[in-house]
């Protein structure tokens, strides 16, 4: 086999390309840049190099702001990309094994599709990382990952991240075990006992030492009443404090998940939803439960909208589409915020995101522009002019 | 947040009720700010005064020992002009006195005063499509039509469905839903706490129409035929008009001769005393001027300078010439007179003319087959009197022949409620989605010159903005929010690639009036975060405002009372502690004509 030399020009000419552009800082400047919820540094800039956030505002070096390509956002409002907690990405009949329902060890990493179609409706709607959960079909599913959209691919960010358990009906099937919620309960806890009095070995107990070791963190499908409860129970027995995942039925658990530190990952929220589940995440921010929006990435910010015109204050709202998510999945020191060592997934408005008059204008991963105008703010001057 | 208190200022309420001489005296449009204080130098000039003529029956007797109200806030933005910083708002009873700028009204000791210094202060808002106060049932019901008024069937049951006002509802137009073509009538409300009242005149305040195809059609040409039947709809309304008009003519000619006869038989008779005579003159000169008035009236109904009917004003002098009243006049006389002249004869015929009397006059409207009835106001023409009638006839062969009494066409409800909108005295209202609907729906204005429709849940009148704008049309935006219609990229949804938060700037663009409407009643409170997604998609804020408050009044025929922050309409004030589209706005009090119905503790 020959290789031809055009090939192997335009290999080097590639490689010329791209590598320079990572290479080379990257001076984001914008009217205001939302660190972290509740922080907004006022006509300030980023500095970006190799996909981080190397410097923020004043901290930026004269030199390095100097040798660094800078796009200017103008008036408009930078802040952390959106951390889509949990999400199967309609592929849950690739994230489940189905004559099993005990599976914690199966890695979702090896069936993840970096060019999946889903992808490509993440960073549209400002989603810059999102934790690729095991389907809810299994009571145990495996091991979850942290993964980001790209501007034509997607990528892996953290191939061993959580273990997503399931108590939803979707776990329970008459095709085999466990066919009820006592059975689920009793899988789990069984397994859990195993481990921890160390009867047992193996690869799928080993997932749930982590877990009760803190060094895992578990993610629980749970919606109703009895499901949340056996996850709380759960997590109290075996001293983890659980990622509620749907969690429809919250608003009467409320004390108790913030006695046991466990975290809500609430669906999409519509406008059509009853006013008690609009005000829930009022309810929970006042009770000091950590929760998050998920369900259809683009339904996240308008969820937040929702939820803050049903009483939450603005500033959880924004840590629920941000920061939250990103420490209910262990990652706060990679997303979810602009801090110094955080890569550079961003989101561009022309105002408030929380406020559906702001117009979302761009979406950054990892330092690379992937959605929406690259470092124009005409929209803002038009806007204005009118 | 509002303190209440009451201020001294040496002015007294007369002094300043009198002084007209303000700069903005002379302010002749009512759609402006009246009081535009702003514009002048010295505050002590620029009071409001009632410089226009109080509009007539408008100002209920009460209204004027009400006290006044004053509403302080941070920004007033009135709708109909520029907003107003520190502005204030004067109510007097249950309209608006003045809009102006604080400091420059001088206000008369002891008035009640709310302040709001980071509030805002709107009009209240007009939800021009809303489900509220109406059973789910009814919805439903396909065997609706075009004659059925969902004003008769409004509930009030106190759920969240009926909480409007706490969000700042002070007008609704209540949406009928059902499944049939021609779904009804429509009516507009004011909601309340613990309730609502219609608004007087416009109970039925438009005909709704669905065009938008249901399940049954799954391709363009199957569209085409069930749109093609709608085309028919007005079919045969120009024959009901036409034989109603005959019936009144015929009607008119029948009560001449009806006198004739009358006149003939008591000169026969040579018995009648003084009192039929006065009867008689009665007679002679009330029916007259209904006798002209029926058929033509029937036609011209309400057709404003603008086409469109104008509520109040003239409401009353109509209501005084209503066809109805006089006919129930002519039928009072007609029957005293046969009473009289049956007296001579059996006392059976008095009797039967004592229950002619007191027949309802309604149902000369509704009776669907008077011949069968006699209690119509036609003479008898049952035994008592034949028996002395047919003496007379037989004797004087040579007097005028005894009129028949004409035959009335069949009523139906929904032609009348086709020909009010053939009429222009309320609007077409048509649910359209697609393209081809939304075209079907404006060739059938066009084919039937139909004065004003309303276009409801046009998904795609973006793509056919300017032929709704060449067509005068209005629109009624319902679910103004990002990816209302399904995600964008769901290829199975044919309307999920509809952006509705983009539709108000492209009908904008193409010079289309249009409101953004909640739809639904349990939307009320979402109402205002639609508002910040037309911004959103591009238009101004004051654009969004304008299409929850005075755009929709005006598509409803309320703008005369309602819809901006003007002297003289009703004080529906929406006061909030932000501006309207943040999303974490409160509303903090809604006043519906000058009555608080809703305040934040």
């Amino acid at each position: 086999m020959q290789t031809s030399p055009t090939c192997t020009v335009a290999a080097a000419l590639l490689a010329a390309l791209a590598t320079p552009a990572l290479a080379q800082d990257l001076l984001v400047k914008a009217g205001r840049v939302v660190v972290a919820p509740g922080t907004t540094l006022e006509n300030s800039a980023l500095l970006v190099r190799d996909g981080k956030i190397a410097y923020v505002g004043k901290d930026i070096p004269a030199e390095a702001r100097a040798r660094a390509r800078t796009v200017d956002l103008g008036d408009h409002t930078v802040s952390a990309g959106f951390v889509l907690a949990a999400t199967t990405l309609d592929a849950d009949a690739d994230l489940g094994e189905g004559a099993l329902a005990f599976t914690p060890d199966l890695r979702v990493a090896e069936a993840f599709d970096a060019w999946g179609k889903r992808l490509e409706h993440l960073a549209p709607h400002g989603v810059t990382s999102f934790g690729l959960t095991p389907s809810p079909r299994n009571v145990a599913g495996g091991i979850g990952i942290l993964a980001k959209p790209g501007k034509d691919r997607g990528r892996v960010a953290e191939a061993d991240a959580f273990v997503g358990f399931s108590l939803v009906r979707a776990a329970r099937s008459q095709e085999r075990d466990p066919t009820s919620l006592m059975g689920a309960r009793a899988m789990l806890r069984e397994a859990f006992d195993a481990a921890r009095t160390g009867a047992e070995v193996g690869p799928d107990l080993a997932v749930l030492r982590q877990v009760m070791s803190g060094a895992r963190r578990a993610v629980v499908y749970a919606d109703t009443f009895a499901e949340l409860n056996a996850a709380l129970a759960l997590g109290a027995q075996f001293n983890f404090a659980p990622v509620i995942i749907g969690g429809s039925e919250a608003s009467k658990v409320v004390d108790k998940l913030a006695e046991r530190s466990a975290g809500v990952v609430l669906g999409t929220m519509s406008p059509t939803n009853r006013i008690a589940d609009l005000e829930l995440p009022g309810k929970l921010a006042a009770a000091g439960v950590p929760f998050c929006f998920a369900g259809q990435p683009a339904q996240m910010r308008v969820s937040a909208a929702l939820a803050v015109r049903h009483g939450l204050p603005r500033e959880a709202a924004h840590a629920a589409l941000t920061r939250t998510p990103a420490t209910m999945l262990g990652r706060q020191a990679e997303v979810g915020s602009l801090r110094q060592g955080c890569s550079a997934d961003f989101v561009v408005f022309d105002g408030d995101l929380l406020d559906l008059s702001a117009r979302h204008v761009a979406t950054w991963v990892d330092g690379v522009h992937v959605h929406g105008q690259s470092h124009s703010h005409s929209s803002k001057h038009s806007k204005a002019s009118r | 947040m509002q303190s209440l208190r009451s201020r001294i200022v040496p002015a007294l309420l007369a002094t300043w009720m009198l002084s007209a001489s303000g700069p903005n005296a002379q302010e002749p449009s009512a759609e402006k700010p009246n009081a535009q204080p702003e514009r002048s130098e010295s505050g002590n000039e620029s009071s409001p005064s009632p410089q226009q003529e109080p509009r007539r029956g408008r100002r209920r007797a009460g209204a004027r020992r009400r006290g006044l109200m004053v509403i302080e806030a941070g920004v007033v933005p009135p709708v109909s002009g520029p907003p107003i910083e520190d502005g204030v708002v004067v109510i007097r009873g249950e309209r608006i006195l003045a809009v102006g700028r604080q400091g420059e009204l001088q206000l008369p000791p002891n008035t009640e005063v709310l302040q709001f210094p980071e509030g805002h202060v709107y009009p209240g808002l007009v939800d021009a499509s809303t489900d509220a106060f109406t059973d789910a049932g009814l919805q439903k019901d396909g065997s609706l039509n075009g004659g059925s008024a969902i004003s008769e069937a409004l509930v009030w049951t106190g759920d969240r469905d009926d909480m409007l006002t706490e969000h700042g509802v002070t007008t609704a137009y209540i949406n009928v839903r059902s499944s049939a073509q021609l779904r009804g009538q429509g009516a507009v409300v004011r909601p309340m706490r613990g309730g609502f009242e219609l608004w007087e005149d416009r109970e039925q305040a438009a005909l709704q129409l669905r065009m938008a195809v249901g399940s049954g059609a799954q391709h363009p040409l199957q569209r085409q035929a069930q749109l093609t039947a709608t085309g028919k709809l007005f079919d045969g309304l120009e024959e009901y008009r036409d034989g109603l008009e005959k019936f009144e003519k015929d009607l008119e000619k029948y009560n001449e001769e009806f006198e004739k006869y009358l006149d003939h038989h008591r000169k026969k008779s040579g018995k009648a005393d003084k009192k039929p005579e006065e009867g008689e003159a009665k007679a002679a000169e009330e029916p007259k001027p209904s006798s002209e008035s029926p058929p033509a009236e029937g036609r011209r109904r309400g057709r404003g300078p603008g086409g469109r009917r104008r509520p109040g004003g003239g409401g009353r002098d109509e209501r005084a010439a209503d066809p109805d009243t006089d006919r129930a006049a002519m039928e009072q006389t007609l029957a005293t007179l046969l009473a009289l002249l049956a007296n001579e004869a059996e006392d059976a015929a008095g009797s039967q003319g004592s229950l002619r009397s007191s027949a309802p006059v309604a149902r000369i409207e509704q009776d669907p087959a008077p011949q069968s009835k006699p209690p119509q106001g036609k003479p008898p023409q049952g035994k008592p009197p034949q028996g002395k009638e047919s003496k007379d006839d037989k004797k004087k062969s040579d007097g005028p022949k005894r009129p028949k009494y004409p035959k009335k066409p069949r009523n139906d409800p929904q032609k009348d409620a086709l020909a009010k909108v053939i009429d222009g005295a309320i609007p077409l209202r048509i649910e359209a989605h697609r393209v081809e609907e939304l075209r079907a729906a404006l060739r059938l204005q066009r084919d039937n010159d139909v004065p004003q429709i309303v276009l409801e849940q046009a998904y795609a009148a973006g793509l056919v903005a300017d032929e709704i704008a060449e067509q005068g049309a209005t629109v009624v935006l319902t679910n103004v929010m990002p990816n209302a219609l399904g995600d964008a990229g769901d290829k199975r949804n044919p309307f999920a690639k509809f952006d509705l938060t983009k539709l108000p700037k492209q009908l904008e663009d193409a010079g289309v009036p249009f409101a953004i409407a909640s739809g639904r009643a349990r939307l009320a409170s979402v109402l205002p975060l639609m508002g910040a997604a037309a911004v959103g998609g591009g238009i101004s804020a004051e654009a969004a405002l304008r299409a929850m408050t005075l755009t929709p009044a005006e598509i409803l025929g309320v703008a005369e009372d309602t819809g901006s922050l003007t002297r003289e309409k009703y004080a529906d004030v929406l006061v909030t502690n932000g501006p309207l589209f943040a999303s974490d706005t409160r509303v903090l009090l809604v006043l519906s004509k000058g009555r608080k119905e809703f305040e934040r503790q």
